[in-house]
């Protein structure tokens, strides 16, 4: 079981501009939550610093209640967290391959990957696709194999960039069904997203990522969520 | 025109013949080159990924300077290594000079700047997502640039394609640092360079429509490789 993760003082900069000035964040095991926020407030950036992607100018890490620096905390977001861009890359090759290609990463002997990648294409709903170049699958056939090939790592934090965006109706259910199903067998999910109402009925908590800082979104109960609930409350500096 | 028409029907006749003079030379140019870009390819195109996906002071500066040395011309190199491996040179106790080895060392210096500036803008070129899907997947630095080097692989084999046109056709470093010694360092460019200068147009013309298959049939290779890929 991993344990909760909490980024402090995070602090990003492009140019002269302060793109992220987050107080404190905290990622729970087995919690998923929801990060909106307008077109470049940060949210893209906020996901690849959390993923050990992207380099904060400043910030801490604690893990077990013990604070790391970032460049010991990298290693450590980067082998516990998966991150999903908004259009996921599909390396040039087949469906099988591409879901596979963490685990041949990590060396898991070939006996037990071909059946871990097998069941987990069932579990994507993939069998079919297998054998096929994974680049000329639709986008929302992409964004499930990137599921499946995220999953099959079993990641203790899932990071998904806009994951329903630019899609159509059908892609967009299967997606989040898709997602859905990754919350209910537990897994820890962070979301960042315009479309807030897709996800209200799945996330634990709700930030809105404005000018740099997190404030915490009042969701309610998982039973009542809506966004006409919502209520912007600035998030606490420390929890 | 009577005259290179007649030189040209000689030179497919001793194509066909397979003429043994004629193909010990074609034996060389191809034995040298391969063995310069086979040497030079590894390192060239880890240069080119660190320049492209690199983070570190002077970078911009030596891509600049690794493309202002694909200006360098070809007998600029060859006499640079003369003076280098000749008898008193720094080098001369090595005694490579108007050796094939001497040949190869010239034409990897030759590749070098060209593998490492296309295969640099192959790569700069290419996503960056890449990069980031490989390493969040667990993917160590190693295996993530083999990764993001797969996905460039035709830029990237566009790059070497071009070396090693430019160093098997290349004369004024071979010349040089070769000698053009019958049955040891004589090759194609050189080759054609001494017949020419005989009036033997015949054998000269052979092996220019050797180097001109040979780049038809690179050429060849490398788009159909892109049209199965991009129409599959």
């Amino acid at each position: 079981m991993q344990g909760s993760l909490r980024f402090d003082n995070i602090e990003k900069v492009y140019g002269d501009r302060v793109l992220l000035s987050i107080d404190t964040f905290r990622m729970n095991p087995g919690e998923c939550t929801l990060i909106s926020g307008d077109n470049g407030s940060g949210k893209t950036t906020l996901l690849k610093i959390m993923s050990g992607l992207l380099k904060p100018e400043q910030g801490t890490v604690t893990k077990n209640e013990i604070t790391l620096s970032w460049i010991k905390a990298r290693p450590i977001l980067q082998s516990e967290s998966v991150y999903l861009h908004q259009a996921p890359y599909m390396f040039d090759t087949s469906v099988f391959n591409n879901v596979a290609y963490g685990l041949r990463a990590t060396k898991v002997p070939k006996s037990q990957m071909e059946e871990r990648v097998w069941q987990a294409l069932r579990w994507g709903n993939l069998d079919h696709l297998t054998p096929r170049n994974a680049k000329l699958l639709s986008g929302g056939e992409r964004q499930r194999v990137a599921l499946t090939r995220a999953r099959i790592v079993n990641p203790g934090f899932l990071l998904l960039d806009e994951p329903t965006a630019s899609m159509d109706r059908g892609s967009r259910q299967q997606t989040y069904e898709l997602i859905q199903r990754l919350q209910r067998e537990g897994m820890s999910i962070v979301i960042s997203a315009h479309d807030v109402e897709a996800f209200s009925n799945i996330v634990d908590r709700h930030f809105f990522l404005e000018a740099g800082h997190l404030h915490k979104v009042d969701i309610g109960t998982k039973q009542h969520k809506h966004k006409s609930n919502a209520v912007v409350t600035p998030f606490p500096k420390n929890r | 025109m009577q005259e290179v028409y007649q030189a040209t029907v000689d030179a497919l006749f001793l194509l066909i013949a397979a003429d043994p003079g004629i193909w010990e030379i074609i034996g060389i140019s191809f034995s040298v080159s391969l063995q310069a870009i086979i040497y030079i390819t590894p390192p060239s195109l880890m240069i080119a990924f660190l320049l492209a996906y690199g983070n570190f002071r002077g970078r911009r500066a030596l891509v600049s300077i690794f493309h202002t040395l694909l200006a360098v011309p070809a007998v600029v190199v060859g006499l640079t290594l003369y003076i280098l491996l000749s008898r008193n040179g720094p080098l001369g106790d090595l005694k490579l000079l108007f050796t094939q080895t001497a040949m190869v060392i010239g034409q990897m210096i030759l590749a070098f700047p060209i593998v490492v500036a296309m295969a640099h803008s192959a790569l700069q070129s290419s996503d960056r997502v890449i990069w980031e899907t490989a390493k969040t997947l667990g993917a160590s630095p190693q295996r993530a640039m083999i990764t993001v080097m797969y996905e460039a692989r035709f830029g990237l084999f566009a790059a070497i394609v071009a070396a090693f046109s430019r160093i098997i056709a290349e004369v004024g470093c071979s010349l040089m640092v070769g000698g053009n010694i019958l049955h040891h360092t004589r090759n194609i460019p050189t080759a054609i360079t001494l017949e020419t200068s005989k009036g033997e147009f015949a054998q000269g013309i052979a092996l220019g429509m050797v180097l001109l298959i040979l780049a038809l049939v690179l050429n060849l290779f490398l788009g159909s490789a892109r049209y199965r890929f991009e129409a599959a």
